[in-house]
């Protein structure tokens, strides 16, 4: 059986390249892609956590972000439609109206 | 050497070379292909963990509903001309990305790991399977965000067809 340090370690891994990528990717679609990456590494640590302490809370909050990503990448998804439509762009860089 | 060992090995070695993949791929059909890579092998260590329920989700929400999502509006988005990595950012990423893993590792290993630890034991859980004691919990006393949540998900879906529509930049 591996240590379950071995899963957390793993999933901070994944977070931080997820964090990696929304700093350094340019294009707005792949922001919402290491979004999901981000999700799943706490996914990974919700459901080792929950193996170490013998509960299935965490499974059942890892169901609702689930729940939650289906939502985000539908609303995302159609906000960069919108976006697209209108700027006939997805460079993040391009789209900086708001920049103080 | 025990087979679960074996499986989480391989298991964590694809999902982080695919996460390299999302991350680094400069074209972005690329960039889902290895998210769903990285999303079965996340359900592979699910089932590695022991949670069947868990695992058999994330691959029918995750690498079949949302990633068609994605796949949809690339479609509809032509290629992406542009550089994929924006070199300004690349080398300031390292060290925010060390920091935020050092603090997780701090809250890891200084957290309080033994607070509370439920019923669930193994023994409870042989008997009943994983997939009844997730439910269980998911229907009693997780029953009212179980519902918000159906309400949530009902609201980003009309929200994604008023989004979606094609008259929103003329109105």
């Amino acid at each position: 059986m591996v240590p379950y340090e071995y899963y957390l370690v793993l999933s901070g891994l994944l977070m931080v390249l997820g964090f990696i990528g929304i700093i350094v990717r340019k294009n707005i679609i792949a922001l919402l892609i290491s979004t999901e990456l981000m999700l799943n590494s706490v996914n990974i640590a919700f459901v080792a956590f929950d193996m170490k302490l013998h509960d299935v809370a965490g499974q059942v909050f890892v169901f609702f972000i689930l729940t939650i990503a289906a939502a985000e990448a539908a609303i995302g998804l159609g906000l960069i439609m919108a976006i697209y439509r209108m700027k006939k762009d997805v460079d993040v860089t391009k789209i900086a109206e708001l920049k103080g | 050497m025990d087979l679960g060992v074996v499986a989480f090995w391989i298991l964590s070695a694809i999902a982080v070379v695919s996460a390299f993949g999302v991350v680094f791929f400069k074209n972005i059909i690329y960039a889902v292909l290895s998210l769903i890579s990285a999303l079965i092998a996340i359900s592979g260590l699910f089932f590695n963990l022991g949670a069947e329920l868990v695992g058999a989700l994330q691959i029918l929400i995750y690498a079949v509903a949302i990633v068609v999502f994605y796949v949809l509006v690339i479609s509809t988005v032509p290629e992406y001309k542009g550089e994929a990595v924006d070199p300004k950012y690349a080398l300031l990423s390292a060290p925010f990305g060390f920091m935020l893993f050092m603090e997780l590792a701090f809250v890891s290993v200084y957290g309080l790991w033994k607070s509370g630890t439920g019923i669930f034991t193994p023994q409870v859980v042989q008997e009943i399977s994983n997939a009844k004691a997730v439910a269980t919990m998911l229907f009693t006393k997780y029953l009212f965000p179980f519902e918000v949540a159906s309400l949530i998900l009902l609201v980003a879906m009309i929200g994604a067809i008023v989004l979606g529509k094609k008259d929103i930049v003329e109105d």
